[in-house]
């Protein structure tokens, strides 16, 4: 599964590089910067926890 | 009856196809039309597939996708849409208007090709210039009167903001929603107007469409480079006698067009605001696989040259704060980065260090529901590694001594 980010819908809450690091990293003002948008099954779980999260519904997780 | 004129007539080297007839700035009317370009013909959906593919027809927006894999992964049924994008979103380019204004039932001929061959009959032009839109007003009343056809073809004002011009935002704002690119990337030819398949598609790649079905691939294919036959219009900025809307043969060296081994020449801009700086054009052809393979994509076709007795840097700073300003506010690395990327210039440009500006340059790309992120970067990043001199200049003496010329336009003076 691959990491998408809604751009339009993020906000900089932050809390997918929090859930997430070995993914997503954070910049200056927040908002998310993909490291690796392939998400590993082995990550799946925090993966997913980090979608449910996102306050803003802007973090999906799509097939590849 | 008004006449209807481009402000600058355009011009055409070696053979003026699309510019046929028009080359004085004043209006084709429908006579005139077909006197130039012969009865409208049709094709069916694969015919003209094969043809696209046969001529290696590129989109002529910005993106220059295949035509012919466009058309051929849309269904032919009276659902689909045609949407001929006119919004020229980008204030250095005019070659769409000039179509529209001066050619616009070249433009139909194509869009009515398209349609029939789709088997729709539902047609809707997008534009925001107002000359252009009564122009192509005055070519449907000249169809109704004398060569009525089936479909219905729509002409809607649209905002001149420059995301506005990107097709998914000229689709929302058609659907009556905000004209800004939406957040999920969905592919027009799937959900595009009304969620309908779409065919859409800039306004040159019509006219180039109705030429190719009026000459025929192979005549169509006689002048230009094999690599994309034919020919392409192009806007040039700010290199003196050229300048303007030119109509050149695919394939044509760059030097050869700006006169490149000229002694005072200064840094050409390729492919516009969301385009690359080049010192140096020598070796780079003008067919959009060339271009794009040397990392220089054309875009939409405009190509700019700041005099030497001018500040490139001042206008480069001038154009980051206009793109800045254009940003939609959708996208928070766009927003806060185009801004901030733009007070970088502005610091180099007075002579003061901006230590962050690469770094934030790189941490626009791909950060964005559209390309404005990306084509900002793309803009800044190549100006200063090819403007190292003239930035060096202004952190040694804070200037250059030469002045801002604005050669490269801001806001379309209408």
């Amino acid at each position: 599964m691959r990491i998408q980010v809604d751009w339009t819908r993020c906000d900089g809450h932050a809390m997918c590089a929090l859930l997430l690091p070995e993914n997503i990293a954070s910049d200056p003002d927040g908002f998310p910067v993909i490291t690796h948008p392939v998400v590993g099954s082995e990550a799946m779980r925090h993966a997913r926890r980090a979608v449910a999260a996102c306050p803003a519904l802007a973090l999906r997780l799509e097939r590849d | 009856m008004t006449t209807l004129q481009a402000r600058f007539a355009p011009t055409a080297y070696g053979s003026a196809r699309l510019l046929a007839g028009v080359t004085r700035g004043a209006y084709a009317d429908l006579a005139m039309h077909r006197s130039l370009h012969g009865a409208q013909q049709h094709r069916t959906h694969d015919a003209l597939v094969r043809e696209t593919a046969a001529v290696r027809l590129l989109g002529r927006g910005g993106a220059a996708f295949p035509v012919s894999t466009k058309l051929a992964g849309l269904p032919a049924r009276s659902s689909v849409e045609v949407v001929v994008n006119g919004s020229e979103s980008e204030p250095a380019s005019h070659k769409d208007r000039t179509l529209m204004t001066l050619v616009p039932h070249l433009v139909l001929d194509g869009a009515l090709v398209v349609a029939r061959a789709l088997r729709t009959r539902r047609v809707t032009i997008a534009v925001h210039d107002a000359a252009a839109h009564e122009a192509l007003k005055r070519a449907l009343a000249e169809r109704r009167r004398s060569e009525p056809h089936p479909e219905s073809v729509t002409v809607r004002m649209q905002p001149a903001q420059f995301v506005a011009g990107e097709v998914r935002a000229v689709l929302s704002g058609l659907d009556g929603g905000a004209a800004v690119p939406p957040g999920r990337r969905t592919l027009p030819t799937r959900r595009g107007l009304h969620g309908a398949p779409t065919f859409a598609s800039n306004v040159e790649t019509f006219a180039q469409i109705a030429l190719l079905v009026s000459l025929g691939a192979r005549r169509y294919a006689e002048v230009g480079d094999p690599e994309e036959p034919g020919t392409s219009l192009l806007t040039l900025v700010g290199s003196g006698s050229g300048s303007g809307v030119v109509e050149v043969p695919t394939g044509l060296p760059l030097d050869a067009l700006l006169g490149g081994s000229d002694v005072d020449s200064g840094p050409v801009l390729i492919g516009g605001y969301h385009g690359h700086w080049v010192s140096d054009v020598r070796g780079l052809r003008l067919t959009r696989p060339a271009l794009r393979a040397a990392g220089v994509p054309l875009n939409a076709g405009v190509v700019a040259r700041v005099p030497a007795h001018g500040c490139a840097l001042a206008e480069v700073a001038a154009v980051a704060r206009w793109l800045a300003s254009q940003s939609a506010g959708q996208c928070g690395p766009c927003l806060f980065g185009t801004h901030a990327v733009a007070r970088d210039v502005d610091a180099l440009l007075h002579g003061r260090p901006s230590l962050e500006v690469a770094g934030r340059l790189r941490a626009m790309t791909g950060r964005g529901a559209c390309a404005h992120p990306d084509g900002t970067a793309a803009f800044i990043s190549s100006a200063l590694t090819t403007m190292t001199a003239e930035v060096a200049a202004h952190a040694e003496h804070g200037g250059c001594g030469r002045p801002y010329l604005g050669v490269l336009p801001l806001v379309e003076d209408r």
